[in-house]
């Protein structure tokens, strides 16, 4: 197992393979909308994303940059992703609608899964591997890599793996690419480690 | 690899207690579903899968309680606390009363409390396909690490939430949900939970099956819609057969995922069309219990599992006219037929499709 | 007509909750489905929710709503149609 690429993005901005990207450094309160910005990228559909969808889809826009995922197939790429606060954020929006503002919002509604985020990075790449969503007590290194070996041992060339969390005042993004080849499982374990805790 | 295999755990609905009841009930055509007085936003009377009996505030953490109750009732409980067992649990919202605290704390706190299980549990929440996608995943542990037994727990609970929700997309059905048929309206929301175990060797005498493969696979398409083509569930059930190493004609009977929405099932029939697999008898489970989310891979998975041991396929209820552009045999009635191999699909929000092959014991 | 146009965006952006967007964003004849904003049939529910909530206005069945809501102003032109 291979570690080919990783960003973590957050308010205070974004590290991608571990490195401060300066020139994405956002100032402003909406700051997933300033990152977007800075990206230059043409996706209107972005703006209808939870703040999930949102980070999760910015983190990998960020990754590809540098971690060529799309040299597989769209069939060997899988993704595995977890988080310790399903869709909180979106559940609570999703009850005002209904409880305060008078109706039950369709658009707040379809984000009231934490797994509508592998669908807009599918949608976005045009991945149609496999995909799971975990919910998890905290961020669990050796989970993540125990999924990423069954996924290896059926077929997939890389699993595109990411702990994304929105709730409380909490939003953070860990996005990761393993590539099926060769390497030292503890420095694996280590390099996560340490990236989550940057 | 060696072989997999699967037995009951528990099922609970709102037509019976346990794997036999139910399949005793829907041999007799009985359904889950009924008009719910003021379920609706403005007060409308939706047709749902409640199952009467769990109390009005708590429903999921009782429900739960339930299934962990006629576990150990029939399984003892050392199957659950033994450092070999792992549990794997699939639900879409859990305990969503929670809120804004953790929604899964209380899945955690019964299982260990009920179960005193020796390792952590996992928890998949993948929209709809979470059941199906929770039993493959049961089989990679099987497969790849040292547990020999894994308990596979597919639940969710009726909420103003989900049903206020789909109500809000106009996905709700005025009556009883019609799977595949020309007329139908929409989906009905229910509850449940199912219980299967997987395992390196059976556990007990009861009726076991061989799970084969299975697999999940994206639309890339849509968040909520299908795709108009079935990629997603083409790929997946072609993966699946590929992996179980069985082909179109040696599946002898298909459970759909049929929720009775006008997108939903076209895209399946386009799908099973493409994998040559228009003249294989499918039903849809959906009419028995109404779509119960995260516990539907489960309840379905275990009310095949009974036709395979009966030989008896069950007819799809809901269906009486075909409403599908391409072709599918949907189950008009009860059927006696020698079951071998079976196959089960699902497809939900996220744009997710999952499936599995399961055989008869040698 | 152009404050039922600004009221429009602001109301368009509140109920599909695009909260990264300002009513600049959106231009007057620009189309709102596909292209332009990219919403879809989810986001065309919302509209039916905001036709009735803002200006009691009754869509029954989603599917009219294609016409009416091609744009800003086509939604503003029905709604001084029918209020």
């Amino acid at each position: 197992m291979k570690l080919t690429g990783n960003c973590k993005i957050s308010k205070n901005g974004v590290f991608l393979d571990g490195e401060f990207q300066k020139q994405l450094q956002p100032v402003d309160e909406n700051w997933k909308k300033e990152i977007y910005s800075k990206l230059a990228i043409d996706y209107p559909k972005f703006h209808k994303m939870d703040a999930l969808a949102k980070m999760a889809f910015l983190s990998v826009e960020i990754l590809t940059t540098v971690s060529n995922i799309d040299k597989f197939k769209d069939s060997e790429i899988a993704l595995i992703f977890a988080n310790n606060s399903s869709s909180q954020n979106s559940d609570l929006k999703y009850i005002h609608s209904y409880n305060v503002k008078g109706s039950p919002s369709p658009s707040l509604f379809v984000y009231t899964l934490p797994n509508i985020l592998t669908g807009e990075l599918a949608i976005r790449h045009k991945w149609y591997g496999e995909n799971c969503f975990f919910i998890e007590e905290k961020f669990d290194v050796e989970f993540f890599l125990e999924q990423v070996k069954f996924y290896f041992k059926k077929g997939a060339k890389t699993c595109l793996c990411g702990w994304v969390n929105s709730f409380e005042d909490i939003e953070e993004c860990l996005v990761f690419n393993i590539e099926n080849k060769g390497t030292n499982d503890t420095i694996l374990k280590e390099q996560l480690l340490t990236l989550y805790n940057q | 690899m060696s072989q997999i295999f699967m037995t009951y755990g528990t099922m609970i609905t709102p037509i019976g207690n346990s794997a036999e009841e139910n399949f005793i009930a829907m041999m007799e055509e009985k359904s889950g579903v009924q008009f719910v007085e003021n379920s609706g936003f403005n007060q409308e009377n939706w047709p749902l899968g409640k199952i009467l009996s769990l109390p009005v505030e708590n429903r999921y953490n009782e429900l739960l309680k339930r299934a962990c109750a006629n576990l150990i009732k029939a399984h003892g409980s050392n199957l659950f606390s033994d450092e070999k067992t792992l549990v794997i649990v699939s639900s879409t919202k859990a305990d969503i009363n929670a809120l804004p605290k953790d929604t899964f704390a209380s899945t955690r706190r019964i299982l260990e409390e009920e179960l005193h299980l020796k390792n952590k549990i996992v928890v998949i929440s993948n929209a709809c396909i979470s059941g199906v996608i929770a039993i493959n995943t049961a089989a990679d542990y099987l497969n790849h690490t040292d547990y020999t037994k894994v308990v596979v727990i597919g639940i969710d609970a009726l909420s103003d939430f989900i049903v206020y929700g789909f109500q809000s997309l106009f996905a709700l059905s005025s009556e009883p949900s019609k799977p595949f048929d020309k007329n139908r309206k929409g989906i009905c929301i229910g509850e449940a939970s199912g219980v299967v175990i997987l395992s390196k060797e059976k556990i007990n005498d009861a009726f076991h099956v061989n799970y084969l493969g299975g697999s999940s696979s994206n639309d890339a398409n849509h968040i909520s819609g299908p795709s108009r083509t079935g990629e997603g569930l083409f790929r997946s059930v072609k993966l699946s057969m590929e992996r179980a190493s069985v082909s179109s004609e040696q599946i002898d009977f298909i459970s759909a995922h049929g929720t009775g929405t006008s997108y939903n099932d076209e895209m399946e029939s386009i799908a099973f069309d493409r994998l040559e697999l228009v003249d294989t008898p499918l039903n849809s489970l959906k009419g028995y219990f109404g779509h119960t989310l995260g516990a539907a891979g489960l309840i379905e998975v275990i009310a095949s599992m009974k036709m395979m041991e009966n030989n008896t396929l069950l007819k799809s209820v809901g269906f009486e006219e075909k409403g599908t552009t391409h072709p599918i045999n949907v189950l008009k009635e009860n059927q006696e037929k020698e079951v071998t191999t079976i196959l089960k699909t699902a497809s939900g929000f996220g744009g997710g499709n999952a499936s599995l092959v399961l055989k008869k014991c040698v | 007509m152009s404050d039922l146009k600004q009221t429009l965006k602001e109301q368009i952006i509140e109920q599909l909750n695009l909260e990264d967007l300002t009513p600049s964003d959106i231009q007057d004849d620009a189309p709102l489905f596909g292209e332009g904003l990219g919403l879809d049939s989810i986001d065309a529910l919302e509209f039916i929710v905001l036709l009735e909530q803002n200006y009691g206005i009754r869509i029954a069945d989603p599917s009219e709503g294609k016409e009416i809501f091609q744009s800003v102003n086509s939604l503003a032109a029905y709604i001084e149609k029918n209020k």
